[in-house]
């Protein structure tokens, strides 16, 4: 009960934490555990470490830096309220807030379509990395990108497209298949099979 | 229908393409409980999580943690032991202002009934006293007019007796045959209920209704008569008629001069 009585002084409160310690692995988790506390350290470091994941994937549903800025402290914030309904049962943190990012980064997307914008780019542009952050980073992460391949990018083209064209461009699979002009079918498909084929590349969880 | 089909509509619910028809039947699976498409679900956001951390990664932009950090330091803190606290201060805090507020209410509450109620008196006194400048206005010019009329050598004054029922009344009139005259009049009893007491001016045979009595509760009137177009007035007469007035007297006298 050592970290029990360090993480708010209430007994009842440890049965919980120790439930969420076994639950919860690695240091992410950790991180939205204390959040929850209202830890401000745990959060400037959660955020931290996830803000550079997520940005760049706000960034490439948004496009426009003003709007990806406003998503990203919209996200950040949710998570910070909602640190303590985290589930880790439910998936990872990682999982937690990019599946958050996304949805809000399309809300964002589609509220701006709604105002008459043009909304999917084409697709050239919808596959393009999301442009340079500000400040000095571009080199940096011009490194990254030689280094790192894109799993994106080694799926095949059409099951890339597709799933480019539902997770960052918000469109449905009815839309997808119009615009492809594909049966929908072939369209479930291979999202489908990209999905498979992701999780080949970047892994299972543990 | 076999699950094979729920796995696909799970990869499309993930990446969030899913619409019409799928859509509805695969929440409503999901809602069923469906273990399998939960475990699913779970495995592909992962795997959609694991792709964005493996790709480039990109600085945001330093405003928004700063905005992020002022907004957390603006609003209270959850449960440790210092949320705690300061939640129970911030309760204590938003109570007390709950009751200063109620407090306030019921004070502003009282002191608007008294004020409301100072108001229609006010208003009350100023409608009494706004009626008695009236009445003093109207008494103080018949004074004005009398005087100016006692002033003229050609007015004359004209007593009235009290008749019959009204044997103990009096009535006195100021006449100028040019400007007209006041008739004051006193112990005149309370007309009957629908009655009401009519003045006449008659020169010759032919009486003129000159206007009905106002009595006060002495039963003394003072008012003024518009002068004839004759100019000329040999009797003036008091008679009990209708309340509203007869062009030709039909009632009793209660005080006639001469």
């Amino acid at each position: 009960m050592e970290g029990t009585a360090r993480i708010g002084g209430q007994p009842c409160h440890g049965g919980r934490a120790l439930v969420v310690k076994n639950g919860m692995t690695g240091p992410a988790a950790d991180l939205v555990r204390r959040m929850a506390t209202g830890d401000r350290d745990a959060f400037s470091r959660f955020y931290d470490r996830h803000a550079p994941v997520v940005y760049p994937l706000i960034m490439r549903i948004v496009r426009d830096p003003a709007d990806a800025a406003d998503v990203l402290q919209e996200v950040f914030w949710e998570t910070w309220r909602a640190a303590g309904t985290y589930d880790p049962a439910r998936g990872t943190p990682e999982a937690w807030i990019v599946t958050r990012a996304r949805a809000r980064a399309i809300d964002r997307v589609r509220a701006v379509r709604r105002r008459g914008e043009t909304f999917v780019a084409s697709l050239d542009e919808a596959t393009a990395a999301a442009p340079p952050a500000t400040g000095g980073d571009t080199a940096d992460r011009m490194a990254d990108r030689d280094a790192v391949t894109s799993a994106l990018e080694r799926l095949p083209a059409a099951q890339r497209e597709a799933i480019e064209l539902a997770y960052y461009g918000g469109l449905t699979q009815t839309e997808i298949a119009d615009r492809l002009k594909q049966p929908l079918g072939t369209v479930k498909t291979r999202i489908r099979l990209a999905l498979t084929r992701l999780r080949e590349i970047v892994g299972s969880p543990a | 229908m076999s699950h094979e089909t729920f796995e696909t509509l799970a990869a499309g619910y993930a990446v969030g393409a899913l619409d019409g028809e799928d859509l509805v039947q695969f929440e409503a699976h999901l809602a069923e409980g469906c273990a399998r498409c939960e475990t699913d679900l779970r495995e592909w956001r992962e795997t959609l999580a694991r792709t964005a951390v493996a790709e480039p990664r990109a600085i945001p932009p330093p405003g928004v943690k700063d905005a992020l950090l002022r907004r957390i330091e603006q609003t209270s803190p959850r449960v440790t032991d210092r949320g705690r606290w300061l939640r129970w201060a911030v309760g204590t805090a938003a109570v007390a202002l709950a009751a200063a507020g109620f407090t306030g209410m019921y004070v502003a509450a009282r002191y608007e009934a008294v004020l409301g109620r100072m108001a229609r008196e006010t208003a009350a006194v100023k409608q009494r006293v706004e009626r008695s400048e009236a009445v003093l206005r109207e008494q103080l010019a018949l004074y004005r007019d009398g005087v100016a009329l006692l002033r003229d050598p050609a007015t004359r004054v004209v007593e009235m007796r009290g008749v019959g029922t009204a044997a103990g009344a009096a009535g006195r009139v100021l006449w100028n045959d040019k400007i007209g005259g006041q008739v004051f009049v006193a112990s005149l009893p309370a007309a009957p209920p629908g009655k009401a007491y009519e003045l006449w001016t008659i020169s010759g045979r032919t009486p003129r209704a000159a206007g009905m009595l106002a009595l006060d509760a002495a039963g003394q009137a003072a008012q003024p008569i518009a002068a004839t177009p004759d100019g000329r007035v040999d009797v003036f007469a008091v008679t009990l008629e209708p309340e509203g007035g007869v062009p030709a007297p039909t009632g009793p006298i209660v005080l006639a001069s001469k």
